[in-house]
């Protein structure tokens, strides 16, 4: 048993070495770059950790006994090869408690090219493994300077199916308008998304012999507006993944689709000192051919998430944050009775309600910390991997966090 | 004769208005003003050439630097927060770079007057021979 432990520790130390070796050599190559280039190569990390207490229930590791298990590092690399062409990548290592233990990932890898631009219009094309526009948050969402909270609101930004929804290897074509009223953008992508175990679990309740892959092609697109000030930022954007499973012999099931849809209309509006931001998604899923009633006739639903969060500046480096958010599984069934009926399982897993409070600390411009606390009425947002008995969750629990990050 | 008086004083409490400080930009560039739009587009690393098809270089003081608060408030109609929440977008997607960030004003005119293409910002004492004054429209 020790020894098991011990191999892991080894393991995560390894990966730990392989990140810190890229970045440094990284660091190394931009140093000798940038004297020869000046500001076409640019390199720039962050670092985060976290800190998780929870009343109940487990979120991103044993957070009932306090949790370090929360930790992001990413380095970025970007050269402009010519003023109309940027070619940029990035590597994340990601630490979420069982759901994700931190093996470097490419988050990014792309070309962007800007085909034509003028004082009204751009046009372009990115191709590569490009971060899904959804929302405002989505394509920065593990970058803890751009979020608005310590975890994004997880009734719209799942952290249970992220990948699903996260990057997808394609080519994107994309425009933007200026006008004096504001800037209209439009992004469309098609290719193939990534999916990772947690979407399995998180769709067939737990991981199976068998494999679950995207089939066919990936969509996503996002309309969007901006006032040239930055005050009023709106936004309307949408997703379609397919999902196939293909089972093992000993797998409870056959060879099944999911296909899994998702939109978003978001809002915000930021005056000097205070803002307020609201999001509301869906997300049609629906399961065919897996050969069981229970997948297949109860697994055609429609989940939905929305949230209204306001910050306020109290002094430049000092900002309060304070949010509601609701989510269901299946919006016509919200105080999850039905399904509860249906499956033996608890009521309070297929919804999720918070009230949530916390204050940023700009230390310095490249160092913050924040803390939050977190009053939750349902367990829809649990990860099923760190909570596998439903039975044993708490539908009122209460979350603690604590984060400090660093940029360079 | 009374007109041009008022309008002189009009002209002055603009310019308080709008803080003392000024876009500036390499001595080659061709431009003499910008409209506010491409200001703002250029500050927030969306217009990345100009028109003559030489690279846009932006430079900026750290984000909790006074000058640079007041150029984005007053000059770009901006709360500095939005340019980096900007930034950070285009960065951490890989769809762009932030500017370059200089230390002082001396470095600030040092570096717009010897990178073509390079625009930025001073406060009028600061400003000398070595770069031109882009208005505004």
């Amino acid at each position: 048993m020790i020894r098991f432990k011990s191999s892991i520790f080894v393991e995560y130390m390894m990966q730990r070495v392989k990140v810190t070796a890229l970045a440094l050599l990284l660091v190394v190559f931009s140093h000798g770059a940038l004297a020869e280039y000046g500001n076409d190569v640019q390199i720039h990390g962050f670092i985060t950790q976290g800190f998780i207490h929870t009343s109940d229930n487990s979120f991103f590791g044993d957070s009932e006994n306090g949790s370090f298990d929360f930790t992001e590092l990413g380095v970025n690399a970007s050269y402009r090869v010519t003023p109309s062409i940027l070619v940029s990548g990035q590597v994340l290592s990601r630490r979420a408690g069982e759901m994700s233990d931190g093996s470097p990932s490419i988050d990014f890898a792309l070309v962007d090219w800007t085909a034509f631009h003028s004082e009204e219009w751009a046009w372009g094309l990115k191709v590569g493994r490009v971060k899904n526009p959804l929302g405002l948050y989505n394509e920065t969402r593990d970058v803890a300077f751009t979020r608005p909270s310590i975890f994004l609101p997880e009734q719209v930004y799942f952290d249970r199916v992220r990948d699903l929804l996260l990057s997808s290897d394609s080519v994107h074509v994309y425009t933007r308008h200026y006008t004096d009223m504001g800037t209209w953008s439009f992004d469309f992508g098609v290719g193939v998304g990534t999916v990772d175990e947690n979407v399995e679990i998180a769709f067939l309740g737990r991981n199976f012999t068998g494999e679950m892959d995207t089939e066919g092609l990936a969509y996503v697109g996002r309309l969007g507006f901006e006032t040239p000030d930055g005050v009023w930022r709106l936004a309307l954007s949408g997703a379609q993944v397919e999902l196939e499973f293909d089972p093992d012999g000993s797998d409870p099931f056959g060879d099944g689709r999911i296909d899994v849809g998702y939109w978003a209309v978001s809002a915000q509006y930021n005056a000097e000192r205070w803002s307020l931001t609201a999001e509301y998604i869906e997300e049609p899923v629906d399961l065919m051919d897996f050969g069981t009633p229970l997948l297949d006739e109860i697994g055609d639903i429609t989940a939905q998430g929305y949230y209204l969060q306001g910050s306020y500046l109290l002094r430049n480096d000092l900002e309060l944050v304070l949010r509601y958010a609701e989510g269901f599984l299946e919006k016509d069934d919200r105080n999850g009775s039905r399904r509860a009926a249906l499956t033996g399982i608890p009521a309070h897993r297929f919804f999720g309600k918070d009230w949530m409070v916390g204050v940023r600390w700009d230390v310095t411009p490249s160092f913050m910390l924040r803390a939050e606390y977190q009053w939750n009425n349902g367990t829809r947002n649990l990860s099923l991997r760190e909570n596998p008995d439903p039975n044993a969750t708490e539908e009122n629990w209460e979350m603690f966090s604590l984060l400090g990050s660093y940029r360079f | 004769m009374l007109h041009r008086r008022w309008w002189l004083l009009f002209l002055l409490f603009a310019s308080m208005a709008r803080g003392d400080q000024a876009l500036i930009a390499h001595p080659a560039v061709m431009k003499r003003d910008l409209s506010l739009n491409t200001a703002r587009l250029m500050f927030s690393m969306q217009m990345p050439q100009w028109s003559d098809g030489i690279p846009v270089r932006v430079f900026v003081l750290p984000d909790d630097h006074q000058r640079h608060r007041d150029f984005a408030k007053n000059l770009l109609n901006l709360y500095p927060r939005q340019l980096r929440r900007v930034w950070d977008r285009q960065l951490y997607s890989g769809t762009g770079q932030p500017p370059e960030t200089v230390g002082s004003e001396a470095e600030m005119r040092h570096k717009v007057a010897a990178t073509p293409g390079a625009i930025g910002y001073l406060s009028s004492e600061e400003i000398d021979d070595s770069v031109q004054v882009l208005n505004i429209r």
